[in-house]
């Protein structure tokens, strides 16, 4: 699915408050992916958006073996379109940066800190998946 | 590295911020700035008070960091302190 990630509310506030300029938005390819405990996105939307880390975090993937990596964690706000509006938009959410999820076709993984306020149902018959919010 | 006087001021002042475990806390520098009850509320105040080109840290205040894990194959963007 598509999704449109920017900056942070708060970061976009300060922007604006310092006269500089506000990064267009970035169209990315979004995997709902529940077997991922927070929202990850690529390096690529992160330099686009040119934004600072303002935190970090402990991640345990397949490429990493036992020991969890460090990575950086970034503010920015996350718009989900719908069937129907309104939207799911989040203004402030951190999200993990990672790498190679533009090999296999997507920029960003939802993970379960957005999946956790959204309903499933997968109709395999019809090879359907509705995400209520 | 990124963040990595606010993360070693986080290490040395964790002792005191376990009393808030659970909370946020925001960081500049060598500075405990406040601490706060949601992540935005942190982010809002952390640019607030430094504006969009300062940097300061955003943590949630654990006795041990949460692990977060991820079940595809994707490479996290290792910052320098864990290379």
């Amino acid at each position: 699915m598509d999704a449109f990630v920017s900056v942070s509310h708060a970061r976009q506030t300060a922007l604006q408050t310092a006269g500089q300029p506000i990064p267009k938005p970035q169209t990315v390819r979004a995997l709902l992916d529940t077997g991922a405990s927070v929202t990850c996105l690529d390096s690529t939307i992160l330099t686009n958006l040119n934004i600072p880390p303002t935190g970090t975090t402990l991640m345990n993937t397949p490429t990493t073996g036992s020991t969890p990596a460090t990575v950086n964690v970034y503010d920015v706000s996350i718009l989900i379109p719908g069937a129907t509006p309104p939207p799911l938009f989040l203004h402030t959410i951190a999200v993990a940066e990672s790498q190679l999820f533009q090999s296999q076709g997507f920029h960003a993984l939802i993970g379960r800190d957005i999946l956790g306020a959204c309903v499933f149902h997968y109709n395999g018959p019809l090879n359907l998946l509705t995400v209520s919010y | 590295m990124a963040l990595e006087k606010e993360l070693e001021t986080y290490k040395q002042k964790l002792p005191e911020l376990l009393a808030e475990e659970g909370k946020f806390v925001l960081i500049q520098d060598s500075e405990v700035v406040g601490i706060y009850t949601s992540y935005e509320d942190a982010i809002k105040e952390g640019y607030s008070k430094f504006g969009p080109n300062k940097p300061f840290l955003v943590k949630r205040i654990q006795s041990m960091d949460q692990v977060h894990f991820i079940s595809r194959f994707v490479e996290p963007c290792h910052t320098f302190q864990s290379r």
